[in-house]
Order: structure tokens, then C-alpha cells, then sequence
């Protein structure tokens, strides 16, 4: 038992120490700080301009909706980040460093190793997390309504939704031991699914009928509406109606489950597909063309 | 005589590295590394249609110079031309008439076919398509790669996959083809499919030249129209594999098998000894030694030296000498 | 040497670019997982700020009038960022990707011109990317509703060609940089993508950069040099005439043009100015062909 402890840490460790490599390693620290500053705020402001055009051409101003939009974009940085830094790792591994057959053939955990890997990118999203939100109430007039006591539930809610993502992104870092190089088209595609279908960057309301039944059934949809509902002021929040339960008790229940659900499912779906691409040795192909 | 390659005090040193945006770093214990020269003034001549051979250890400057000559790094200071023209100056008509091949690479696309990854390459040598396609079967069947023609190249073993690289470096039809450790890695049979391809190829075709970098000491012997020996950037001797192992006509070869030795200082000092070598099978019981002799009678003191320190003899052999003796003579240790 | 050999430059060149684009248009059809993964999954993305739009205009009092058109921005904005992220992940990271794979060396060894290399590679690229423009513009049309003025079809695709041909000969250009600057180029990349998102436009009329501050003019100015930020701006003049009395347009569909031919003639050239010299600089460092460096 305690060996097996040693095993998942000891890949842990390792993962967490490589992924922090590759992350910061590339250049001088003043440009991975810039970096790390410069992609939410750009991001960000994407979002900010096509408020300033439709309150142009609309002609009205929704501050709530306004801060519903940019809150929701600010956290979705840490949902992209995870997810992608956990899916991706097996397909760098392969075509890019080529790595993955040394990696995978030493006695470690490969699961718990692209959890480390993750790692590194999920505290990177957590600060530009910090820096959007910070950039947003210093110079766009967003309200952040966090007191002491919420703290607690905040962070709750942090690990809930780590736990789930990182439970999604295994599942789909599994499935591309099977595909061919896609990472471009996942690291847009996957986020996407979320980005439209779990009420971020507006109210699941807008959707079509059948596009606000997938959203209901993704547990990351209850987890922006609780974040949301933790962070912004009650009135701001009560002004966008999104149609879902605000019952945070009921919304935190939902989340344990789903992390659970999730990381069960991955431990699955990495053993099936890893026990299909070696037999069908696809293991360490490589696929660009 | 027409020649295919010329370098005069051809100089290649490899400095660090300066990098705009990454941290410049020591290693490990602080020290930095130094400028590394990989070719050391380097005159060599190579005629038109030879089948000539580099051979050397691993680091002793054969990629470097196949790199310079194919165009692809340029020197520090010398001249090289390739069919008459300055690597420098005037790559583009040497590219014309140039094609490498290196053991152990990988070349191509895993999703393409075997045939379509050398058609791709043909085309970027301007052959036509029903040239390229009609070379390209005729090479497949003799390289016997033909069974696998459709296959991808993600799923050739490691031999096919050297065969069609060699495949791609005939399908342009070359006046001079670098050959640098082609049958690197290769078994017995993958080897001599290519030996014999590339041994025929030269004879057979007018105006063909190889430039083989091989440490298979073998594979140089039976190639080789003539051969460089070269050891950390210099080039030691130029000759055809008889000559150089005439040079050692006068002096005798002794192999031993031993028990592993404690000291092997001793048997530099011996008179007669002019060099001699150690290899150990890492951690096999028997350790060889070939000595090169410029007095026969000196074998009667390495015999004692051996007993001396307690080691037992398992086998002693006079032999001929052979191209390894040859590199063992110059520089003092075996090649592999 | 005994035999003397010369290849008509045009024909080799020609060949060069049919070989590199090959493998691009047979891999991808080998592959076809690429169609969800490369062509679906990215629509959603897409869809997500088409949404957005939809959104902001159910605030109450909101006027509708224009909101169809902002839909058809985000959609053709979508559109024109395929070729951008094709662009930049597949032009002007290939030859350090072929560095790895061990490749450029052999390209490199090869007679034909690197600008016939890389225009194979953009050729094959813009098939794949094409797939994904196409089914972005149907998403747009039948998903969302969005109504194309195509009353100046001739114009419409002489943007668009021109704005693709200025594209890729950026590409190419950062090509060279990227085999200088290896793996940081990757992540030089990957830091410019939402920049280069912002001050392209493509999900907002760019002028609208303009009224954000001091500054606005600045990034508005420099922003032009990207050519999808002109082409995007000219096709949506043409294709959604009239929108708010023109206020959100750059500069006229005519300038525009022009400034993207020019732009197409300084990238091409850039483009082997500096692939020559990088190729001069990278051999003189004797890291061309080494992997992992």
C-alpha cells in the first residue's frame, strides 16, 4: 500500500517537476511573467471590445451582463488550461519530444504522471485567473463581491472543479493514444464544447432548447453558475437570469459526484485505450504530416 | 582526372550557442562549455567515380565534413567543392548533383506510402513523375522492399525503413552520393543488399562517386576504393585499404584473450611495443588485446607482463593485419 | 565531373510545390479523424461567441437592428481564422516541426527553392483549412441564420485571395524565425494568438479598437500590418454593406486592397530575405539539421 502511495507521488513529483520545465524554461523570467500577464488581459479584451461595439450599436448599457461575461471568461481560463494541459500530454509526448515511449515503459504511473504534468499549467491558469479579474476591477469596473466567509466555499468549489477537469482531461488524453496529431484542433474544439454549452460567456437561456439540455447535463455548467454566484454581487448575479438552481449545497453535492463520476470513468477509459493502442501498436506512432 | 570532392585546410569549429531569449546557463558544475573543433585543417581529394571511404570513431568529424559538403553547414575557414563548385559560393549546382543518406534517420511521413515518400522526394530534384515512379520500382525490387511498396511508413521495421531511405537517395540519380553510416544498426542480410547495391552502383555506372563514413571496419575493407583515416578532426592517412595495411607489413600483429589485467601502463613501455589496444566486453570475464609490434621478440615480455600480474593467457594469435590494426597503429586504440 | 546537369528552375520549383503539398492533402485524407477534430470541434468555439452577440442583445431595451450583422462578423471572422491558426501553427512552426522529425536536412540538401517548400506546405495547408472555412460559412448560413450580400462576388474573392496569398507569405516569413528561434518560437506563438486575436478583429469591427483609449489608434495602425485584419475589415464592408452607417470601418474596400497586394509582395519577399539569411545564419551555427536544439 504505502509502495503503491510512493509510486503515484513519486510520478507525481516528477510530472509536476518536468511540466514546470517545459512551461517556464523556454525564456528569460521577465517574458514568462509578461506571458503569463499578457494572454488573459488579450483574451479578455476581446470580450470587452465586443461589449464596447454592442453598446454602440445596441444602444444600452448591462453592466450585470456585462460582468457576467467577464467573470465567466476570467475562470474559464483555469477550465481551457486544465484541460488542455492534462490532454495533451500524451500526444506531446509522442510527436513532439518523443518521449512517451521511455516515459511510459519506466516504472511509474502514467495516469498520476500527466496529472503532474497538468499540474503546472493549472497553477499557471490559476494566476492569470488572479490577473484578469485583478485587471478587470482595477480598469473596467467589475465587481468582485468575495467576503471571509465565502472564502471557504470558494475554494471548495476550486477543487471541485480541478478534480472534474482533470478527471474530463485524462479521459480525453486517453482517447488520443488512438488519434492521429490533433492537439491544435482539441486544444480549440474541446474548451469550445464548454464555451458554448456551460452558460461562460452568457446565460444558458440563449441557447436553443437542445443546446440548454446538453448544457444542464455538463457538471462545469453548475460550477460557473456557483462560482459566479460566490463571487459577483447578489444584485449584479440575480440580474442575468440563467435559468438553474442556486441552491449552493445542492450545486456542491452535484460537483462531488460528478468529480467522482469523472475520475472513475478516466481510470477506465486510460486503461481500455491504452490496452488497445498496444495492441495495436500505437503506442509511439507518430503522425504529422 | 576530374575531381568529385576537394577541401584545403578545411576548418570546422562548433562554438555555443547564443540564444536571444533563454537563460544562459553552465553545466551542471558550473563550467561552460568550449568551442569544439570538429575538423582540423582537413586536405582531402576525391576522384571522380571512387568509391571512397571516411572511417573514424563516433565524434571524429565524418558527419561534420558529409554535412559540409552536402551543403548543409558551412565551414570555418578552408575551401570545399563538391563536383567543381565552393559550398559556400555556389550551393544550387552542387545540390543538383548530391543525395545523402545517413543511417538511423527517419525521413518522410509515417502516413505516407513507402513509394509516395520517395516520389515526394523526387520531385523536389525536378525528376519527372514517370521517371521517378519507374526508378522507383526498379530500386524497390532490388533493395527487395517491393512486397511493402504500399505499405506506410510508420509501420516498416527500422531495416526496410533505412532500405527505402537508401532507395530515396538513388531515386534522383546523384553524381556523388554521401552515404554517411549507411548500414548503421542493420542485420547481416539489410547490410549486404546494400554493400552490394552501392559497390555495383559505382562500378557499373560512369561518373558515380561515393563518400562512405563507416566505423565497420569490414564495410570499409571491402568497399573502398581508397579510404581517410580521421581521428578528432585530422585526417591521420590517405590510401587504399592494401597500402594501408602494408604500412604494417614490418610490424607484427599479436591478439591476445586474458583474464581481466590490473595495469596495462606497463605495456607501452615495453621495448618493440610501438601501440597497442584494450577492449573489454564491460564486465565479461575475458578482456582482448591487440598489440602492434615493430619487434616480434617483444611478445616474450607482454607474455611475462600478463603472468606477471597474475592474469592467464586464454588465447595468443599472430595475424594478418587488418584496417583496425592499421587505426590502431596511428592513434592507440581500437575503433568501436 | 563527366556529366553537366541542369533542371528548368520553374519546372523544378513547380514539382517541389506538388511534392510538399502532397503529403499534406493524402495525410489529411489518410487521417480522417482530422475533419471532427480540425473542422467540427472548432465550430463550436465559434458558436460560442456567436452567442455571445446573442446574448449582450437580450439586455433589456436592446435595439436588434444590427444583430444579425454582428453574427455574420463573428461567422466570418471564424472563417478567417482558420487560415490564420493554420498560419500559424502549421506554416510557421513546420520547418522546425520537419527539424524534428529529421527531415530538413533533406529538404535543405535538395536544389528546388525553400519558397517552393513552403508553398507546397501552404498549398496542402489551405485545403485542409478550406474544409474548415467552408463548414464554418455553411454553420453560418443555415445554423445561425446569416445573410451574405454577395452583389460584388469579383471583389469579394480578390480580397480574398489577396488577404490569403499576404497570410501565407507571413507564414513563410515567420517560418525562418521559428527555425532560428526553435522552441521558444512556439511559444513566442502561443503568446501572440490572443494579441493577434484582438487586434485582428475577428469577432468585432476593428475600429471599434479605436474607442477604447489613447492607445487605440496605435495598436489600430499596427494592427494593419496583419493582413487579416485589413482582408477581414474589406470583406465585411462587402459582404454587410451599409452596417451602422459605415462608423465601423477601417478605411475604404479600394485602399484596403491595395494595401494588402502590397502586403502580399513585402511578406513574399521578406519571406526569402529572411529564409535565405536565417538558412545562411542557421548553417553557419551548424543547427540546422540537428533535432532538438
Amino acid at each position: 500500500m504505502n509502495a503503491t502511495v510512493n509510486r503515484h507521488w513519486r510520478s507525481f513529483k516528477w510530472a509536476a517537476w518536468l511540466g514546470w520545465q517545459i512551461e517556464s524554461n523556454w525564456t528569460e523570467p521577465w517574458l514568462f511573467a509578461i506571458y503569463s500577464v499578457i494572454k488573459p488581459v488579450a483574451g479578455a479584451f476581446i470580450l470587452v471590445l465586443m461589449y464596447v461595439v454592442f453598446t454602440v450599436i445596441g444602444n444600452v448599457q448591462d453592466l450585470a451582463r456585462f460582468n457576467f461575461v467577464y467573470v465567466g471568461n476570467a475562470f474559464f481560463i483555469f477550465v481551457g488550461n486544465t484541460l488542455f494541459g492534462t490532454f495533451q500530454v500524451i500526444q506531446a509526448d509522442r510527436e513532439w519530444y518523443q518521449t512517451l515511449r521511455y516515459t511510459y515503459i519506466s516504472p511509474i504511473s502514467y495516469y498520476t504522471y500527466i496529472v503532474g504534468r497538468a499540474a503546472t499549467k493549472v497553477a499557471v491558469a490559476a494566476f492569470a485567473v488572479l490577473i484578469t479579474i485583478a485587471f478587470g476591477v482595477a480598469f473596467l469596473g467589475i465587481k468582485i463581491d468575495l467576503s471571509a466567509w465565502e472564502l471557504p466555499a470558494f475554494f471548495a468549489a476550486m477543487a471541485l472543479g480541478a478534480f472534474t477537469l482533470v478527471g474530463i482531461g485524462v479521459s480525453l488524453a486517453a482517447l488520443s493514444f488512438l488519434t492521429a496529431r490533433h492537439v491544435r484542433g482539441l486544444a480549440e474544439g474541446v474548451p469550445g464544447v464548454f464555451y458554448l454549452f456551460c452558460g461562460v460567456l452568457f446565460p444558458l437561456t440563449v441557447l436553443p432548447d437542445w443546446g440548454q439540455s446538453i448544457g444542464k447535463a455538463i457538471p462545469l455548467t453548475y460550477w460557473f453558475h456557483l462560482i459566479r454566484q460566490i463571487t459577483m454581487p447578489a444584485d449584479y448575479f440575480a440580474a442575468v437570469p440563467t435559468g438553474l438552481t442556486t441552491d449552493p449545497l445542492e450545486i456542491m453535492a452535484l460537483l462531488a459526484v460528478s468529480a467522482t463520476g469523472f475520475f472513475l470513468l478516466s481510470i477506465g477509459l486510460f486503461r481500455l485505450m491504452e490496452y488497445l493502442a498496444r495492441r495495436a501498436g500505437k503506442l509511439d506512432m507518430t503522425t504529422n504530416y | 582526372m576530374d575531381l568529385a570532392v576537394e577541401t584545403q585546410q578545411l576548418t570546422r569549429v562548433f562554438t555555443q550557442r547564443r540564444k536571444i531569449f533563454r537563460r544562459r546557463r553552465n553545466g551542471e558544475n558550473g563550467e561552460s562549455e568550449g568551442p569544439v573543433t570538429a575538423l582540423d585543417h582537413v586536405d582531402l581529394q576525391i576522384r571522380d567515380g571512387e568509391l571512397f571511404g571516411l572511417l573514424g570513431p563516433n565524434g571524429a568529424g565524418k558527419t561534420t565534413l558529409i554535412k559540409i559538403l552536402a551543403t548543409l553547414l558551412l565551414p570555418t575557414s578552408g575551401i570545399a567543392k563538391v563536383a567543381g563548385h565552393d559550398v559556400t559560393k555556389d550551393p544550387l549546382p552542387i545540390r543538383l548533383k548530391i543525395n545523402m543518406v545517413s543511417g538511423g534517420e527517419s525521413s518522410g511521413y509515417g502516413l505516407l506510402t513507402t513509394r509516395e515518400n520517395v516520389w515526394m522526394f523526387s520531385q523536389f530534384y525536378g525528376v519527372s513523375s514517370k521517371t521517378a515512379k519507374a526508378r522507383i520500382d526498379k530500386l524497390l525490387h532490388t533493395f527487395g522492399l517491393w512486397e511493402k511498396r504500399n505499405a506506410k511508413v510508420r509501420n516498416l521495421s527500422s531495416g526496410q525503413r533505412q532500405k527505402m531511405n537508401m532507395i530515396r537517395g538513388f531515386v534522383t540519380d546523384p553524381d556523388i552520393l554521401f552515404l554517411d553510416e549507411p548500414t548503421l544498426g542493420l542485420d547481416v542480410n539489410a547490410s549486404r543488399v546494400i554493400r552490394d547495391y552501392v559497390k555495383s552502383w559505382v562500378k557499373t555506372t560512369a561518373g558515380k562517386t561515393v563518400l562512405l563514413t563507416t566505423h565497420y571496419m569490414m564495410e570499409a575493407d571491402e568497399l573502398c576504393d581508397r579510404l581517410a583515416i580521421i581521428d578528432h578532426g585530422k585526417i591521420l592517412a590517405v590510401d587504399t585499404p592494401e597500402n594501408l595495411k602494408r604500412r604494417l607489413k614490418k610490424e607484427t600483429t599479436f591478439r591476445l584473450e586474458v583474464d581481466p589485467l590490473k595495469d596495462t601502463s606497463r605495456f607501452k613501455t615495453i621495448p618493440g611495443v610501438k601501440n597497442f589496444s584494450l577492449k573489454s566486453d564491460g564486465g565479461a570475464s575475458l578482456e582482448k588485446l591487440t598489440f602492434i609490434l615493430e619487434d616480434e621478440a617483444a611478445v616474450s615480455d607482454i607474455v611475462s607482463e600478463v603472468v606477471r600480474q597474475g592474469s592467464k593467457i586464454h588465447h595468443l594469435q599472430k595475424t594478418e593485419p587488418t584496417l583496425e590494426d592499421v587505426f590502431i597503429s596511428m592513434v592507440g586504440r581500437s575503433l568501436e | 565531373m563527366t556529366s553537366t546537369r541542369s533542371v528548368n528552375p520553374l519546372a523544378l520549383n513547380l514539382r517541389a510545390v506538388v511534392g510538399r503539398a502532397y503529403p499534406r492533402i493524402i495525410g489529411a485524407n489518410r487521417e480522417p479523424s482530422w475533419v471532427f477534430f480540425d473542422a467540427i470541434l472548432p465550430l463550436l468555439g465559434i458558436a460560442a461567441y456567436v452567442f455571445i452577440y446573442e446574448g449582450f442583445f437580450r439586455a433589456p431595451g436592446a435595439d436588434r437592428t444590427f444583430a444579425n450583422a454582428m453574427i455574420g462578423f463573428v461567422v466570418l471572422g471564424g472563417t478567417m481564422t482558420a487560415f490564420w491558426m493554420n498560419v500559424l501553427w502549421s506554416m510557421a512552426s513546420q520547418l522546425y516541426w520537419e527539424k524534428e522529425m529529421g527531415n530538413l536536412q533533406l529538404y535543405m540538401m535538395a536544389p528546388m527553392s525553400r519558397m517552393a517548400l513552403l508553398g507546397g506546405m501552404a498549398l496542402g495547408g489551405m485545403f485542409m483549412t478550406s474544409t474548415r472555412a467552408i463548414v464554418t460559412l455553411v454553420a453560418g448560413v443555415f445554423v445561425f441564420g446569416v445573410h451574405f450580400d454577395l452583389a460584388n462576388p469579383l471583389m469579394i474573392l480578390a480580397v480574398f485571395f489577396a488577404t490569403l496569398v499576404a497570410l501565407y507569405g507571413m507564414g513563410m516569413m515567420l517560418a525562418s524565425l521559428y527555425l532560428l528561434y526553435g522552441r521558444e518560437a512556439w511559444h513566442m506563438s502561443a503568446l501572440l494568438e490572443e494579441p493577434i486575436f484582438l487586434v485582428s478583429g475577428f469577432y468585432f469591427p476593428i475600429r471599434a479598437i479605436e474607442g477604447v483609449g489613447a492607445w487605440g489608434r496605435a495598436v489600430l495602425f499596427g494592427a494593419a500590418i496583419i493582413p487579416a485584419t485589413l482582408g477581414l475589415d474589406a470583406l465585411r464592408q462587402l459582404i454587410f454593406p451599409g452596417f451602422f452607417g459605415g462608423k465601423f470601418w477601417l478605411l475604404s474596400v479600394e485602399l484596403e486592397f491595395a494595401i494588402l497586394v502590397v502586403l502580399c509582395v513585402v511578406f513574399l519577399v521578406l519571406a526569402r530575405v529572411s529564409l535565405g539569411y536565417l538558412e545562411m545564419l542557421a548553417k553557419r551555427e551548424g543547427r540546422l539539421t540537428s533535432r532538438h536544439q
